[in-house]
């Protein structure tokens, strides 16, 4: 994992406060329940934090951010240099 | 009174140039179709239904994107006298097996002519829609001209014509299709255009709320239709992920009126920086009503204090599904009632008793308004005889605007109307004039406004090896962080030594129940056999099975209060 992909994850473990899981970038998170989607907009803001980007939010689903990975890729894809 | 014979008639007679619907994505991407574009795409819509052999009185179910073209495409169906029901879209978490059965189970019971997907449904959900022979699946696709004229032959939509079936949420909500005919929706849309006092010409509605909830359907599409005023859009995702998009929708459209549940009042200021509360300017909005949850007085004052919105503004009101939609509407420039109780006199005698607010240990409660017309309401004992007011009992309505049934369920019609009054399952009182709602008779658990049955993620988790068969309850617990409750599930598991194992059967327990359902459950307690109470017929009492859960696990019980202290 990247610095940046580490840090998340510990965001993650963070938020999700269940002792026993471990969160690697492939674990999936919304689709596993460990995430409900109410929590995926502090999920988008700390991924902006991390990426020095501005990601609009209008075209992330869900589903783009089921795991750390797959939160990079999004930010590398829909993400716009901050103004 | 409305002076419409049906709902079509209202969206037929709007000026032409007049904004309907705006849906916003983010500031470069958002769409605004005017009444006359809306109409003509409509008819385009009932032209393509037509001629695809749907007539008067079929169901229609849509499956589709919330955005203009399922909107389009409802009121194409309408237009036809045939009748529409829109179903959520499948979310990506949801197992193509539990999908299925859902869909089957709404499209039989409905005896369903059409099931309608947009161009981009998932391939790997297509095999789920499966139909009968009877009911054809239809592409609402790019093909269908944005423009076209109605067919020539559309039947006469008479008021006690079906307009169109809502559904709650989840498997068993799914059985529960509200059948409402015009003239109810009408009726409804009368008081509560009244009561809201709407002017055609100066409002405008925001909404992120789903179409296929009757807040949506019934607040954020049918009364913009027929009230004829415009609304702006975004679709519940697009709002989760950035719920401060409203604060900038609202300012820039100059919205003037909102529905909400409470538990989004704590969270679009949670999830906006402080920062930036400021930037925005939400003194357009009128009124921005609190609706189907329990009303709570400090999740409404975190909102105004956070965007500086002034007195009169916050209200609520109480709305169902098998009502067309509110009971109840607070007062326009006063807002709801709050008040605060004794608490041995509340908890022991099930009676109000108010008290200054000061008084050690007070409960507070905050009423959803008065009663809209031609609305009844009777509190009921446990034995089912009225109580009087400042007495709590189980809250039961009659209305002009009350559905007749569950379409296709005359067994769970009968228990829900009992001599002419339909049993909401709510618990409430009436205190002069205004309704207050305190919780639940039902078991049902509201989860972001949203309706879901304790049976149905039982039936999950009880499918899981490891779990006793029937031997779960699963329950709602308020959490005041987010303003709502949230799902806890509690399991026997089939011998005692499984509970070495519990991480990982907890986790499996989890994803089973969002594929199944799409909700994440907040905790899963994994119990030795023989640990859930039972009843005398054997079956898990979920009263006394959720008290065990509260007293072994008092970090629970600290947030499970159905009502707040002041």
């Amino acid at each position: 994992m990247t610095p940046e992909a580490e840090q998340m994850a510990a965001h993650i473990r963070d938020l999700i406060r269940k002792p026993g899981i471990s969160i690697d970038e492939n674990t999936p998170l919304v689709s596993s329940g460990l995430i409900d989607s109410m929590s995926l907009v502090d999920l988008l803001l700390k991924l902006e934090d991390l990426t020095h980007k501005r990601i609009p939010a209008g075209k992330v689903q869900p589903k783009d951010m089921d795991s750390v990975a797959k939160m990079f890729a999004t930010a590398d894809r829909v993400g716009r240099p901050r103004k | 009174m409305l002076p419409y014979v049906n709902l079509i008639d209202a969206l037929e007679t709007a000026p032409a140039d007049r904004p309907f619907i705006t849906v916003w994505v983010d500031e470069d991407d958002h769409e605004t179709i005017t009444f006359g574009q809306f109409r003509r795409a409509a008819h385009a819509q009932a032209a393509a239904f037509a001629q695809r052999g749907i007539l008067e009185k079929d169901r229609v179910v849509l499956i589709m994107p919330q955005g203009i073209a399922a909107m389009t495409a409802f009121a194409g169906a309408m237009m036809l006298g045939a009748v529409p029901a829109f179903l959520a879209y499948p979310n990506f978490k949801v197992e193509p097996a539990k999908y299925r059965s859902g869909l089957a189970g709404v499209t039989a019971n409905l005896s369903a002519k059409a099931v309608v997907i947009d161009e981009g449904f998932p391939g790997e959900l297509l095999e789920c829609v499966s139909l009968t022979t009877e009911t054809k699946l239809l592409r609402a696709a790019s093909q269908i001209p944005s423009a076209g004229d109605l067919p020539n032959a559309t039947p006469e939509m008479r008021p006690e014509s079906l307009a169109f079936i809502q559904h709650s949420a989840g498997t068993t909500g799914l059985q529960k299709g509200v059948a409402l005919t015009h003239a109810a929706v009408l009726r409804q849309l009368g008081y509560l255009g009244a009561a809201l006092e709407i002017d055609s010409g100066s409002d405008r509605v925001y909404s992120w709320l789903p179409l296929y909830h009757d807040m949506g359907l019934i607040a954020a599409f049918m009364l913009p239709m027929v009230c004829q005023v415009p609304v702006v859009m975004q679709s519940p995702l697009d709002w989760v992920m950035q719920p401060e998009a409203m604060l900038q929708v609202v300012s820039e459209y100059k919205c003037t009126l909102a529905w909400m549940p409470n538990f989004a009042f704590q969270f679009v200021p949670r999830r906006t920086p402080q920062s930036r509360w400021g930037d925005y300017d939400l003194s357009s909005l009128r009124a921005l009503i609190n609706c189907s949850e329990p009303v709570r007085a400090s999740s409404m004052r975190e909102f105004q204090k956070a965007f500086g919105i002034r007195e009169g503004v916050m209200q609520s009101s109480y709305a169902m599904a098998e009502n067309v939609f509110a009971v109840t509407q607070s007062e326009m420039q006063r807002g709801p009632v709050t008040i605060w109780a004794d608490p041995q006199q509340f908890r022991a005698a099930h009676r109000i008793a108010t008290v200054a607010q000061s008084t050690n240990g007070a409960v507070s409660f905050t009423s959803s308004g008065r009663l809209l017309p031609n609305q009844r309401v009777r509190i009921l004992s446990d034995s089912g005889g009225p109580l009087a007011d400042a007495f709590v009992g189980e809250i039961a309505i009659q209305s002009d605007c009350l559905f007749e049934g569950y379409y296709n369920r005359r067994d769970l019609t009968q228990r829900a109307i009992v001599e002419g009054w339909y049993r909401t399952g709510d618990l409430g009182f009436m205190l002069n004039g205004e309704l207050y709602v305190v919780g639940r008779k039902k078991d049902l658990l509201i989860i972001g406004g949203e309706n879901i049955y304790p049976q149905d993620i039982e039936e999950i988790v009880s499918a899981h090896p490891a779990i006793h068969d029937g031997r779960v309850v699963a329950m709602g617990v308020y959490n005041p962080n987010l303003g709502t409750e949230e799902a806890v599930v509690v399991a026997e598991v089939e011998q005692e030594e499984l509970l070495s194992d519990a991480v990982r059967l907890e986790q499996e327990i989890r994803t089973r129940v969002v594929a199944g359902l799409g909700i994440a459950v907040r905790t899963v307690f994994l119990k030795p056999p023989k640990w859930i109470v039972k009843s005398t017929a054997g079956k898990p009492a979920r009263s006394s099975t959720r008290e065990k859960l509260l007293r072994e696990h008092p970090e629970l019980h600290a947030d499970a209060g159905e009502i707040t202290s002041a």
